[in-house]
């Protein structure tokens, strides 16, 4: 059922075809509109929703031959409501997906090559960086719409406080352990360091430049046994016996707490801001004097890294309606409009554009926030290692993590755990 | 457990007084211990309800609302996401369910209770083994199932979904209300030469008249209470139940709203605790009438 | 039971003309009907698929592999422990909540009118309360930092330092099972106060008039009426936390570690996350039929026919 033969496809393609011409023939004005099925979270949450709502109908006023169904889904939702519907076959036309759930999607065979509508004109347009990890099988499957990678959030008044430098985030492990001491001994109330540590995969793509800066890979052969993992499971036990850490906290109940100075430093997106000021109702003067944001700390690699947590469309090739699917993927990701009106406001990320297609974005852009993210941690944005392995993998990766950080099995033993799991 | 004297009689037993006063402090020390335990976790609830966002994620917690607010409520009703939809979704698919489970179940009750028949015992069997399925295990065959019948993404497809729970339950339940019923009740029906059918109807039905509302009850709430069907047979966030919508509206990618998320919470809670005391009496009528109760 | 009064008078009959006895009866026709429809289609897919590797992600069908998934699942060591933290979970919270329900219940079954309704109401309240927000609830609850368990704690001077409730893969499944008993245990006492009002008064008072001390009244009158609706409402409660998924997912989602991984938990990641439906399945039957099991021998110790 699943498996139609490349002939039948064709042929099915070519009756297809000659069906809506004939329908187009009988019933022209019926195929003036093309409806565009669009499966996302953006309308699913309340803080993008309103967002959403108005590139779309922005989209349809300015191509009144399309419109746009949203179909919200959550994001904890999306993939595997995707995988089914593509399964039965009955996907949507577009899809907004991230992390590793694009490659899962490409896995199925059933996204359509961006590659086949990718003219040049949009591909210049957009920064080569950010279509890199968006390849399955040497081709392009899925069109880059923010971009979102983590930095070393810092609270100048916390560290004030500890006797730090607020102007000098801590550029080393070494350092970030020396800062984290001082914050610990100034102020027990504040959690000194914001980790996500929860078991999902998102977690994982969080940790991962800190596994990386480590020197470790867990999914390499024998990865999880490693000495740099080992070292970097001894470092989150670490942490979390000098109560550096609070585990099992979801990134998003760390946000509301740094807003009112309880925590020091935070690995965290772009979209930071935007909560910390919805929730304390600062200006953003007063913001910028009061946070930074920079390059994580290096370990022992010496290198600092950050992984992309933007988000992506996605077009599937049973699709009726590739080419307005195209369109539509194009405006949401390069339009004017929606640069302003949604990546960069309500999404508060980056734009996958290389440069801001007006002097007034390019203004917006122009902060302290966007331009460490856009200069400096950009640059060290590392791939994660997506693909069917890597869900399951995440599981048994965090779970490692989590028995590190809340309890006392020896390191080796919770290392040899996670490689044995790994390999389930 | 120190509820020892618990039914001294208040008139007889010639027990020193100072020892029923004793067990009296004792058992109402344990009654009230036992209220605070109940009712803190609500408590706090409610009192979150009523805090500012700041407040709420105060790492010193305070006990009292310092600056009390309604914000929380106000922006669930002014939110873009359709709170009145979720919460009509889930009545709808519980309330449906209920409805179907009980007036499917009462005459395979009725017949297992009295009726003979050589597959009796397998179906009784079945019914109840078929209460205890791992639902998690059934979600794909069914998510397929709902698919091809177009029943997905309907808040009909839910329904049939929460009927492989609550089918199998009413079932076994209403047949312990009417195993309760005395058989000779029925005979003079019986004599007068009516369909069992209309015996069901006419003299059974209104007999365990409390026991059909406490079993709908059990089932509604299992309804309502269940996510997992929700999160995957429903795609359309409009159509969504309210616990399912609870998890994904205030687990999104943002931050965790503890204020907005105990408001949800208490408006989730409600209607069920008001549903729930209305019935109450006549649930204990029908638990006490019913087999469940009686030894 | 009032059941075996039920039979008893429907058996004499039978046996005289058994050979007419009809297979089936029409009344119970819908009921399997529907029932084979949602659930039988269910479980024998479920079966057929235990016995294939299928992977959602990959499009090609399922492949029959035989026994080669539960070969899998002896030396798979978080089924193992998944099945552990069932066990401990359900009998757990199963056991403790009934004994707490069936304390109140005697505890409260002296006070009358108003005083019993609005005690009684005001204990039933967690059972109103849906399963997602006591999972939410106890989870902010007990947070690290700013849960008010630790505060109260703290401030009390019982603890000197913030306890890792959800945090620690000792206390994470004790603590669940907490949020767990104070849901459940209404349940228990509602059922068991009407079990104890049940109880006919001349039982009672023939009781009292042979001057049955409390205890003796407790043990030896009380609770041999109340074995019945103990154990099944026990049986209810055992499978619906066999079912719970809220709860934890919303909690923990399985963490720390593996330490609050049950059947639900992994099967659902099996199946959703990894989309290994193949697997999945085979933990599925297994979980099937160790229930079956159990079943059948929980009513035989009950003797009750279902």
């Amino acid at each position: 059922m699943f498996r139609l033969s490349r002939m039948a496809r064709r042929s099915a393609f070519v009756a297809s075809t000659i069906l809506a011409l004939g329908m187009a023939a009988t019933a022209s004005h019926a195929a003036d509109k093309v409806t565009l099925t669009f499966a996302n979270w953006a309308d699913a949450e309340g803080a993008t929703r309103p967002g959403i709502q108005a590139v779309i109908a922005a989209f349809e006023k300015e191509n009144p031959d399309i419109e746009i169904k949203s179909e919200a889904i959550s994001f904890s939702e999306i993939a595997r409501q995707l995988v089914l519907r593509v399964r039965s076959g009955n996907p949507p036309d577009v899809a907004e997906v991230s992390g590793n759930d694009t490659i899962l999607l490409a896995l199925t065979g059933k996204v359509e090559p961006i590659d086949n509508y990718l003219d040049a004109a949009t591909r210049a347009e957009v920064k080569p960086s950010s279509l890199e990890g968006l390849s399955y099988k040497g081709k392009l499957v899925a069109f880059p719409w923010t971009q979102a990678p983590a930095g070393l959030w810092y609270d100048k008044a916390v560290m004030q406080k500890a006797g730090l430098d607020p102007e000098n985030p801590p550029k080393t492990i070494d350092e970030l352990m020396k800062d984290l001491a001082a914050v610990k001994k100034s102020q027990p109330d504040v959690i000194p360091l914001g980790l996500d540590t929860t078991n999902r995969a998102f977690s994982l793509i969080s940790n991962w430049p800190w596994m990386k800066t480590f020197g470790a890979d867990p999914f390499a052969e024998n990865g999880a046994t490693s000495d740099a993992m080992k070292k970097y499971l001894s470092w989150m036990r670490d942490l979390a016996k000098k109560g550096y850490i609070d585990p099992g906290r979801k990134i998003g109940e760390f946000r509301p707490l740094i807003a009112q100075d309880k925590v020091a430093f935070l690995w965290d997106q772009v979209l930071l801001q935007g909560v910390i000021q919805s929730t304390n109702k600062m200006t953003d003067a007063d913001f910028y004097k009061h946070y930074g944001v920079a390059t994580q700390p290096a370990g022992a690699s010496g290198k600092p890294y950050s992984f992309e947590g933007g988000h992506q469309l996605v077009m599937f090739s049973d699709s009726k309606h590739q080419e307005a699917a195209w369109k539509f993927i194009k405006y949401l990701a390069t339009s004017p409009y929606a640069t302003e009106n949604y990546t960069l406001s309500y999404e508060a990320s980056l734009t996958p554009l290389e440069k801001a297609p007006t002097d007034a974005l390019a203004k917006k852009l122009d902060t302290p926030v966007f331009n460490a993210f856009s200069r400096k941690i950009m640059p060290t944005v590392t791939a994660v290692p997506y693909g069917p392995r890597f869900a399951p993998g995440a599981t048994a990766i965090m779970a490692g993590v989590q028995q590190a950080v809340t309890g006392d099995m020896p390191i080796d033993q919770i290392a040899a755990s996670i490689q044995q799991n790994l390999g389930n | 457990m120190n509820g020892g004297k618990t039914s001294a009689p208040p008139q007889g037993v010639p027990a020193a007084g100072r020892g029923i006063n004793a067990g009296r402090i004792v058992k109402y020390a344990a009654i009230a211990l036992a209220l605070f335990w109940s009712l803190a976790p609500v408590y706090w609830m409610l009192a979150t309800s009523f805090k500012t966002e700041l407040e709420a994620t105060r790492i010193d917690p305070t006990l009292i609302p310092v600056d009390p607010t309604l914000a929380n409520y106000i922006g669930l009703g002014g939110q873009s996401l359709p709170f009145f939809s979720f919460f009509f979704n889930s009545v709808v698919s519980c309330l449906a369910t209920a409805v179907i489970a009980v007036v499917i179940a009462t005459p395979a009750a009725y017949a297992l209770s009295r009726a003979r028949f050589r597959l009796r015992g397998p179906v009784g069997y079945s019914v109840l083994l078929f209460r205890m399925l791992p639902l998690v295990v059934m979600l794909a065959p069914l998510y397929l199932l709902l698919l091809n019948a177009r029943l997905l993404d309907s808040l009909a497809g839910l329904v049939v979904g929460f009927t492989t729970f609550g089918l199998p339950f009413a079932v076994w339940m209403m047949k312990s209300f009417i195993d309760a019923v005395p058989i000779e009740i029925e005979e003079a029906a019986r004599i007068d030469g009516y369909p069992r059918w209309q015996i069901l109807l006419r003299v059974v039905t209104p007999l365990i008249l409390p026991g059909l509302l406490t079993t709908g009850t059990f089932v509604f709430m299992e309804a309502w209470n269940n996510l997992i069907y929700p999160l995957t047979f429903m795609t359309t966030m409009d159509k969504q139940t309210l616990p399912a919508a609870l998890v994904l509206t205030f687990t999104g990618q943002f931050k965790t709203d503890w204020g907005g998320m105990m408001a949800a919470s208490t408006v989730t809670t409600l209607p069920l605790m008001i549903a729930f005391f209305a019935v109450q009496r006549s649930m204990v009528r029908g638990l006490t009438s019913g087999a469940v109760a009686g030894a | 039971m009032a059941a075996t009064a039920a039979q008893r008078s429907t058996k004499a009959p039978a046996r005289k003309n058994a050979e007419r006895v009809p297979w089936i009866d029409w009344m119970v026709l819908p009921t399997v009907g529907v029932l084979a429809v949602v659930i039988g289609y269910p479980v024998i897919y479920t079966l057929v698929l235990s016995t294939t590797k299928y992977n959602m992600l990959d499009m090609v069908p399922p492949r029959y592999i035989g026994g080669g998934n539960y070969e899998h699942l002896l030396s798979d060591p978080i089924f193992w422990i998944s099945l552990k933290n069932t066990a401990v979970y359900t009998f757990g919270s199963v056991i403790i909540s009934s004994l707490l329900g069936l304390a109140l219940a005697l505890l409260t079954e002296s006070l009358t009118g108003w005083r019993f309704r609005s005690v009684r109401a005001l204990l039933l309240t967690p059972w109103a309360v849906p399963f997602v927000v006591v999972a939410f609830l106890f989870r902010y609850m007990y947070l690290q930092n700013g849960g008010v368990i630790n505060a109260v704690l703290l401030d009390l001077g019982l603890i000197d330092k913030p306890v890792l409730w959800l945090n620690n893969s000792a206390l994470a499944l004790p603590a669940i099972m907490a949020a767990n008993i104070w849901a459940m245990m209404p349940f228990f006492f509602l059922l068991l106060s009407a079990a104890l009002a049940a109880i006919p008064n001349e039982v009672i008072e023939s009781a009292r008039i042979d001057k049955a001390g409390t205890w003796s009244m407790v043990f030896h009158i009380k609770l041999p009426f109340l074995k019945s609706a103990l154990f099944i409402s026990s049986l209810l409660m055992i499978i619906s936390n066999f079912n719970d998924f809220a709860k934890i997912w919303a909690m923990t989602q399985g963490g720390p570690g593996y330490s609050t991984t049950t059947l639900v938990i992994y099967v659902y990641r099996l199946a959703f996350e990894n989309f290994d439906f193949g697997y999945a399945s085979a933990i599925g039957v297994v979980w099937l039929v160790l229930l079956l099991v159990f079943a059948l021998v929980y009513l035989r110790a009950l003797k009750v026919n279902p």
